[in-house]
Formats: structure tokens, sequence, C-alpha cells
């Protein structure tokens, strides 16, 4: 048989090939210690494809896509999930800003069953009418699961005001009027738009024969044609936020929350290294600045800091719970005060290692299970490219104190500050 | 080197220790890391009378401090190689957990060590534990799931049952009052290696793992085991229902319970979890999840679980989120399936895709050293023998359709359950 696979490149333990038919991107890594394989497919398509009137579209249409095919339907008794579930599967699928993700785990003599599966419902999903209206009401009432959670809102609201012409603005659960009126029409749309192989990769991490799986894949995704159309780029721009911006959620609830966040650059940037081992430096373990300078002193009773690698310049993130009684702006002053200290001392040697050792042996602990590498993977995909998981370490390892003192420096600014204060109403009597 | 293709009960080694310490190790040598999992005696059962989390206090507060080093010294030992050591209570047990590279595994085994044998409770630290547990009750009181769980236990579970829990208030009351006299008298009464069971699964030479719990743990004396001795709890005589009103909540949480009298141990125990898959495990693809979610979209989750069945009988439980003005439509339609799943029974295909179901699970299950050594520790701590994960596939498969069938009569009891419904409604 001729093979219709190319190999581009092996890296890491991992090989990457494309389908010559269609373009499809593979990632295979044997990982052959127990009988298990995970496969998830990744489509570069996330709420930051979607605009006003379509908001929520990628995860209503995520939803959709359990609904069935002509092969695996209810009616011949080989829903989706009866038939992942009778394997022992565990799987499922979500979205974020930049990417959808579609994945099993499961025992490695099922590998077919899991890229028959995901081929099929690549482009031959039933969207039905009938099905969108019963699935507009389980995401609904996902959304108010979601709304139940004033963390949750907070968080929602500090993206809300901090991106004003860039889709990461809205969640990606969507906008609760968009949810309940899109119409199935413009969900089979935005299907018929993204969905393709040439928009996809296809990862596959566990007990496997290269060639074996490489047959497999070519077997039911080669015959998928790639998109007729260009798939359409994203292209507006947030501009620089020039003046900070504050708000109040005020709503029932029980403590107080403070949440603020700077734009940092996209994922590829250089610069992300340094921000993920200064979030580990805030946030990470008992011994960490935030912890230290909040909890220790009773202010806060959990911390947090995120630093966000998305497509296109996301947030970085610090969020505090606070102990009843302490002032939202006392424990502002806080995060601020830490921070000015990192913007003009350098961090000691030591401090900088344990942040590095902290990522680089969580990297080894995720590699003890195919689906912790399958996730990273796909995350790395769905930002850019799976070479960024691969570099990581690497990257952060090679963070010196200097570039932590000018990344904060850089952009932990006021000017580029959005601030939420989530205060509790009284509760009537 | 596939030493995946031995049995479990030959790759595991067993080790008893002269001071009672069970020590269970699994080599796995794929990737350069130790899991380390295990559980005593130690639990919230024993909780003196008026100071509910006592037990969760003393466990929390194994890592604040030591006669030899501070907090902030072991932390900074153990977060500068990325490993990690917790310690949580349960019902009945302390739960030890660990995780480091290989190679970092004596300096992981004596830290642990170090916090059980030696901790120093000092009062400033449990002043800020306290005030961070009151915390988080309080965020949970605000929580419709707990809410409606918290007080179907009430409603089903006598006063002073370990699985009757607290209301919040009364919970946060006790902790207030808890002194760093209490918790050393808790730590005196029951922490000791008699009913310790480690489990270390990983990069790691078993000989050399028995020769570093033997150096670390084998002198350690401490407190005698005390033994466990909960009765069956007898079903509810009525149903009762009973709504929580709170404010500003979107969505509504139900919980449907009642006492399910089924332990781990019972004879039928394989039998009862099949039936519960079949019936609500998951929402996708059980009866429940089928009709409610996928057929009717009244709900993105539902689940029924007998997810308490131990060392003793916990609840049978069902619980679905809704909007409120689907509550009754959703409370009649669970009623409905559960009581048509109690008249027919499980079909014969239902009863073949939970077996292969548990089959495939179980395997996915032991693919990390996470998942082995919380595997051979919770087969330890039941008494089920070291062979039982080579002998479990094949209980499943043996498993009839009557033996389900008797088990969904046992088990299932709807006309007298307890429904609690907690959210905001007109």
């Amino acid at each position: 048989m001729v093979s219709l696979h190319s190999k581009i490149l092996e890296y890491e333990g991992i090989s990457e090939y494309r389908l010559q038919q269609n373009n499809l991107k593979i990632l295979l890594s044997e990982q052959r210690t127990a009988p298990v394989v995970a496969l998830m497919v990744v489509y570069r398509v996330g709420s930051r494809n979607e605009a006003v009137g379509y908001t929520g579209a990628t995860h209503l249409l995520e939803h959709m896509l359990f609904k069935g095919t002509p092969t695996y339907n209810k009616k011949n008794g080989t829903q989706i999930a009866a038939v992942l579930q009778k394997h022992g599967a565990i799987f499922n699928a979500d979205t974020w800003l930049d990417r959808t993700r579609y994945f099993e785990m499961l025992p490695s003599d099922q590998l077919e069953l899991a890229i028959h599966l995901e081929a099929d419902r690549m482009r031959n999903s039933f969207i039905a009418d009938e099905d969108r209206q019963l699935e507009m009401t389980v995401v609904r009432n996902e959304l108010e699961r979601g709304e139940n959670d004033p963390g949750r809102i907070l968080d929602e609201r500090v993206w809300a005001m901090a991106f004003r012409e860039h889709p990461y603005h809205h969640p990606t659960i969507g906008w609760r009027s968009d949810v309940e009126g899109i119409p199935t029409t413009r969900l089979k749309e935005f299907y018929d738009t993204y969905y393709h192989p040439d928009n996809a990769t296809v990862i596959v991490v566990g007990d496997f024969a290269t060639e074996d799986a490489l047959e497999l894949i070519e077997k039911h995704f080669g015959g998928i044609p790639p998109a007729a159309h260009p798939i359409p780029p994203m292209y507006t721009v947030e501009p620089p936020q020039q003046g900070e911006i504050r708000f109040v959620l005020r709503r029932v609830g029980q403590l107080g929350i403070v949440q603020m966040a700077w734009h940092v650059p996209e994922a590829t940037h250089p610069d992300s290294g340094a921000l993920a081992v200064l979030d580990h430096v805030l946030s990470a373990g008992v011994t960490s600045r935030l912890y230290q300078a909040l909890i220790e002193t009773q202010m806060a009773v959990d911390v947090g800091a995120q630093a966000y690698q998305f497509v296109d310049p996301g947030l970085f993130s610090i969020d505090l719970t606070l102990t009843p009684g302490v002032r939202h702006e006392d424990a502002e002053k806080v995060v601020i005060e830490v921070l000015d200290r990192l913007k003009s001392e350098p961090l000691t040697e030591k401090e900088l290692k344990k942040a590095q050792n902290i990522i680089t042996t969580q990297m080894i602990f995720l590699r003890d299970s195919p689906f912790g590498v399958v996730s990273v993977l796909g995350e790395s995909e769905g930002a850019s490219d799976w070479k960024l998981y691969v570099d990581l370490p690497r990257m952060v390892t090679e963070v010196t104190a200097d570039d932590i003192l000018r990344v904060v420096n850089t952009y932990f600014n006021d000017d580029n500050r959005t601030v939420g204060y989530f205060i509790p109403k009284e509760e009537q009597s | 080197m596939m030493s995946r293709d031995l049995s479990f009960a030959a790759r595991t080694r067993r080790y008893q220790l002269s001071n009672g310490l069970i020590l269970l190790v699994l080599e796995n040598h794929a990737n350069p890391t130790v899991s380390l999992s295990g559980a005593f005696r130690a639990g919230e059962y024993f909780n003196p009378p008026e100071k509910d989390g006592l037990a969760s206090l003393t466990s929390s507060m194994l890592n604040k401090g030591t006669a030899r080093r501070s907090k902030i010294e072991i932390a900074e030992e153990l977060e500068s190689s990325g490993a990690r050591i917790n310690f949580s209570s349960n019902t009945f047990t302390v739960s030890l957990g660990g995780q480091a590279l290989s190679h970092d595994l004596p300096m992981l085994i004596a830290t642990m060590a170090e916090e059980l044998r030696t901790p120093t409770f000092p009062s400033d630290e449990l002043d800020k534990l306290k005030q961070r547990v009151i915390a988080g009750i309080k965020e949970d009181q605000d929580e419709t799931r707990v809410r409606a769980y918290e007080r179907m236990t009430q409603i089903v579970f006598p006063k002073g049952h370990p699985y009757h829990r607290p209301a919040g208030e009364k919970l946060i009351r006790e902790i207030e009052s808890i002194s760093v006299e209490d918790i050393r008298r808790f730590y005196y009464n029951h922490y000791g290696p008699g009913s310790l069971i480690l489990a270390i699964a990983g990069d790691i030479d078993a000989g050399e793992v028995r020769d570093l719990v033997e150096a670390e743990l084998g002198d350690w004396q401490g407190a005698v085991p005390t033994s466990i001795d909960v009765p069956f709890t007898e079903l509810q005589a009525t149903p009762h229902r009973e709504s929580i009103q709170m404010r500003e909540k979107a969505n509504c949480d139900v919980v449907i319970g009642h006492a399910s009298r089924l332990r781990r141990l019972n004879p039928d125990y394989i039998p009862a979890v099949i039936a519960n898959r079949a019936l609500g495990q998951s929402t996708i693809s059980s009866r429940l999840g089928l009709i409610l979610r996928d057929e009717m979209g009244l709900t993105y989750g539902i689940n029924s679980s007998f997810s308490e069945s131990g060392i003793a009988d916990g609840p049978f439980t069902i619980g679905v989120t809704v909007a409120p003005e689907n509550i009754d439509l959703a409370i009649d339609t669970t009623l409905k399936i559960v009581n048509d799943f109690i008249s027919d029974g499980i079909r014969e295909d239902e009863l073949q895709d939970e077996k292969s179901s548990i089959a495939g699970t179980f395997m996915v299950g032991l693919a990390t050293n996470g998942g082995m050594a919380n595997q051979i520790s919770s087969i330890e701590l039941y008494g089920l023998g070291i062979d039982y994960l080579d002998r479990f596939p094949g209980m499943v498969k043996a498993v009839t359709r009557e033996q389900v069938n008797e088990a969904i009569h046992k088990y299932l009891h709807p006309e007298v359950a307890t429904t609690i419904i907690a959210g905001s409604f007109e």
C-alpha cells in the first residue's frame, strides 16, 4: 500500500505527520506501559471565532456533536456516549477561547473505535433543529449553574471589561440570549466553516504501534476532503487599554473577592516563559509571595495567579478571596506592594530555581498518564503548536532574574490594569 | 520489560512492620516518578461529642511545623523539588497522598514520617487554619448542592451517625471552640502506625522502599487503633420533602436520598454497582441522563450513586440540577424512571454494556502510578486481598441479571426517599 502520510518531524518522543489527502495534522507518541490509549482531536475554533448574535456557538455545537451521525445514533442503539461508555472510556469534549477538543482514553484494543467515531463526527454530525432546541435548555442549565458562583461571574466581568474589541470579551459559554436565540442554521454554518481536517490535529498517546495508528487514521480520516474554502482568519486586535478600569459586582454571597488583571502577550511571545515563572513565584505553594503576604497575614483565605497563554494577547490574572472583615482596598494594596517589590528587587537564585523546578517536575508528572500528555499537546496546539509544550521546560529554565524584573516592569502598570471587586450584599433580615 | 503482563499479585510486594504498619510496593519503571497513597483510622468518626471538625483540623495541622522544622522550612524543601505531601480526613480515615520524582523518595518518606511523628501544632497556625476552614464552610453554605445534600443526610441518618452532617452554623461554632489541647489529645488517642497502610507505586526498588520505611517509621509506636462499629441504618418509614430557600440562585439543586444499607463488603456489592451504573452513574449514558438530559433537555447534570458505601452503609442518592420552573417535572420524571427500573429490572444489553464498561474503566484507572497506589491501598483497607485486582474482572464477568435485579430490589427504595430542593423559588 502506498503511504499517504508524510512525517514532518520527530522531537522529544513525539512524531508529527500530515495526511497528504487533506493536510490533517497528526501527533503520535508511543507509551507502552499500560494497555490504554488516549486520543484527542483539537479543532482550531473557539469563542475567539464568535461575535455578537452567535456567542456560545462553539460550545453549543460541541454539545451537538454528541447527538449523533448516520452511523452512531440512538435509533441504531449506537449513541456516541453509550458506545464509549460500554468500553469503559473516560471521554468528553470541551471548548475554550481558542480551541475545541474531543477526547477519549480507553483500552488500547478500542483505538479504532475512537478514531472511527471522531472521523465520523468531523463531517457527518446531525445538526438537527429538534436536537438543538433540547440541547439549548441543557446548556442554559449549565450556564445557570455557573451563575450561582460569584467568583465565576467576577472573572467573566473582568474579561469583558479588559477586552473591549477583541472577542476574548465574551465568555465561552456565550451570552444567555445568544445561547437561547441562535438558529440551527447558524450553528450548522459554524460547523461547516471550521470542522475540516485541515483545521484539526489528531493526537494519540499510549499503547499502540505507530504504523498501525497511522494506518487507522488514514483509513478513517483519509477520505474526508479538506475545506473547500480558506478557514476565515480572526483579525480583530485589542488596542492598548490606556487607563485603569475598575468596577464593583454586588450580589448575594459570603466572602469578598478581588480580581486584578493585566494584558500580557500571546503564547508564542518570548516573554511567556518568564510570565509562567512569575505565576509560580506569586502563587505556587506556602512559600510563594502572595501566600506569604496575604494568607499568612490572615487578610485572604485563598489566592491565585494565572498567566494565560492564548493565540492572541490574553491576561495575567490575580484573584484573592478575602477573610471576613478585610477591606478590598487593603488587600489590593498588598498585591500592589508585592508587585512593586518585584519591580525593583531581583528574585534570589533560590526562589527562581524553585519556581522553575515546580514547572519542570509538573511536566514530568504529566507524562505518568497518556491523557496528561494528550491534554498538554492539545492545549499547545490550540494556542499555537505542540512544540510549545516540548519547549516549555527549556524556556522556563532559561528565564533569569533580570527577565522577571523586566516583564513585571513592562506589563504590570496602572494603565494596563483592570480591577473588579465582588462585594457580598448584606443579607435581608 | 512488559511487566504489565504479570498479575498484580505477582507485582505487588506486601510487608508488615513489627508495629503493624502495612507497606505495599508496586514497581513501575515507565516514568521517573513515584506516587504514594495511604490511610489510617483517625477520621471524623472519632470526633468527641460537640467537636465536629476536630479530626479534620488535626490532619490539616500535620504540615504546620514539627519538632525539628517550621512549616516554611518543610514547604521550602518540598516545593523546591516539586514534591507534594497531603493529609486529609474522611469519615473514618485520614488519607495520605504524596508525589515526587523517584530520586526524591527518601526525602518524601522522611518528611511524611516527620510530620506524622513529631507535629508541634503551633497555636498561631491553628488560628489561621480555623479562619480558613470557617471561610470555606461559609462559601460551601452558599452552594445549592451542598445545602441540599447536607439536609438530606440530616433526615436520613440519626444524629451522631458519622454520615449525619452537622448544620453549617453548628460546625462553625464547634470549630471555633477547638483548642491546641483538643488537637493534642486527639492526636495522642488516634495517631499511630497500628492501622497505617502505605501504598507506593513508581520507578523504585521494593526492597529499598521497605528499608526506607522501616528506618523512618519502624520504631513509631503511638496510639493503639480503635475499632469502628457503626450499626446499619434503617430505612425511613415515610417519604419526606423539603425546600431550602436561598437568594439569587439561577439554578436549583435537587437531592433525593435514602439509607442504602450497602457496604463495600456486602457480597452483592458488585451487582449493586452495576445496577447504579445502568440507572444513573453517567449523565450522558445512563437511564436517568438519557431521559432527563438527552430527551427532555431539563438538566446539565443528573447522577445517582452509592458514593459513601464503604466501611459503613452510606446513602443512595440522586442529584439533579434544574431551573426553578422545572423542579416538579424533574422530580416526577426521575421517580418514574427509578420505579420502572425496579419493576422491569436491568435489560440484558444494559448488563453486558455495564460489565464491559467496568472492565474498561478498571484498566484505564490503573494506567498511572497514582491510580495503582490508590487501588492497592483501598484493597488493603477493606481487607480484600492482594490478588483482588486480578480476580476483579472475573467477578464482574460472572454477575447475572438475576443478581442485579435482586440488588435493585434490595437497595433502591424511592417510596421512602427524602427529597430536598435548594435554590431560589417564587
